[in-house]
């Protein structure tokens, strides 16, 4: 690094990359709380979370976990890509608002159960929600970002600006591989 | 391009292996498999996604920084609630 002349577009490249690894290092700050509450509840009543997670749609899930992978990809496709990125940004896009889409989905179905939650089952659902909302919102910001590398000069040729809002999207599909067997995979064989 | 698509399919094939496990009545084991392999799919978008393979030791600490300040956090309150019965704080000793 010290090679880099500070004047140069890499040493600058350089700044961004490490300003959003810092950021994304405060994020799972953030997460991380909400982790270690998820471990105490369920080492503290793992039943009434087996139960909880059988409310959950196992299939709906295990979709959405494979439509934010492909949206990483086609992000990471973007990244790469030298010119023409217009197109596997779109489907970044697209794929983020499908999940988004289907989580929704999922939410209103749920709604019934929740109400219907008694005890420790309620602070499944609470994590559940708590925890799944906080990541549609960190996606929710990462669909407006690609919307705007989309519509703005950003979108013609793959540079620093694409790649960061990349590192940024790429964490939230990370948090999402966590939570994925958290909430939808407990003790399924039984259900 | 071609390193990518491998990655993807990798990221692929382990969701399926992940959710078939949990189908398979393991114990404890479903919890460790499940917490294996999203490790093993996060670093994997971390290496090969956010370009940490080709990164300098700068993003690289702060990275590992991140995830050993998780781990410092994790531990500590683990401890705390853990020694809770134990060895209680003075405050909340009970005459």
């Amino acid at each position: 690094m010290a090679t880099i002349p500070l004047a140069s577009a890499e040493a600058g490249a350089e700044r961004a990359r490490l300003g959003m690894w810092l950021f994304l290092a405060t994020e799972a700050m953030f997460f991380g709380p909400l982790f270690f509450g998820y471990v105490h509840s369920r080492l503290a009543d793992s039943a009434a979370f087996a139960s909880g997670s059988h409310h959950m749609h196992f299939w709906l899930g295990t979709i959405n976990t494979a439509v934010l992978l492909t949206s990483s990809f086609t992000m990471a496709i973007s990244v790469h890509g030298k010119e023409r990125i217009r197109g596997t940004l779109g489907l970044t896009f697209v794929l983020g608002a499908a999940f988004l889409l289907i989580k929704g989905y999922e939410y209103g179905s749920e709604i019934p159960e929740v109400l219907a939650a008694k005890g420790a089952e309620q602070v499944f659902y609470l994590l559940y929600f708590a925890m799944t909302g906080l990541h549609a919102i960190h996606l929710l910001i990462g669909l407006g970002l690609v919307a705007w590398l989309f519509l703005s000069a950003h979108g013609r040729r793959a540079g620093t600006p694409v790649e960061i809002v990349g590192l940024y999207w790429h964490f939230v599909d990370a948090v999402w591989l966590f939570l994925y067997p958290m909430f939808y995979l407990l003790e399924r064989y039984s259900a | 391009m071609k390193t990518l698509v491998l990655v993807w399919v990798a990221l692929l094939a382990l969701l399926a292996a992940t959710a078939a496990s949990s189908f398979v009545p393991l114990g404890g084991w479903n919890s460790a498999i499940n917490l294996a392999i999203s490790c093993a799919k996060a670093l994997l978008v971390a290496i090969f996604f956010m370009h940490l393979r080709h990164a300098g030791a700068l993003l690289r600490l702060v990275a590992v920084a991140a995830l050993l300040w998780l781990g410092i956090l994790f531990g500590l309150s683990s401890a705390d609630f853990g020694a809770r019965t134990i060895s209680p704080a003075p405050w909340s000793l009970r005459y």
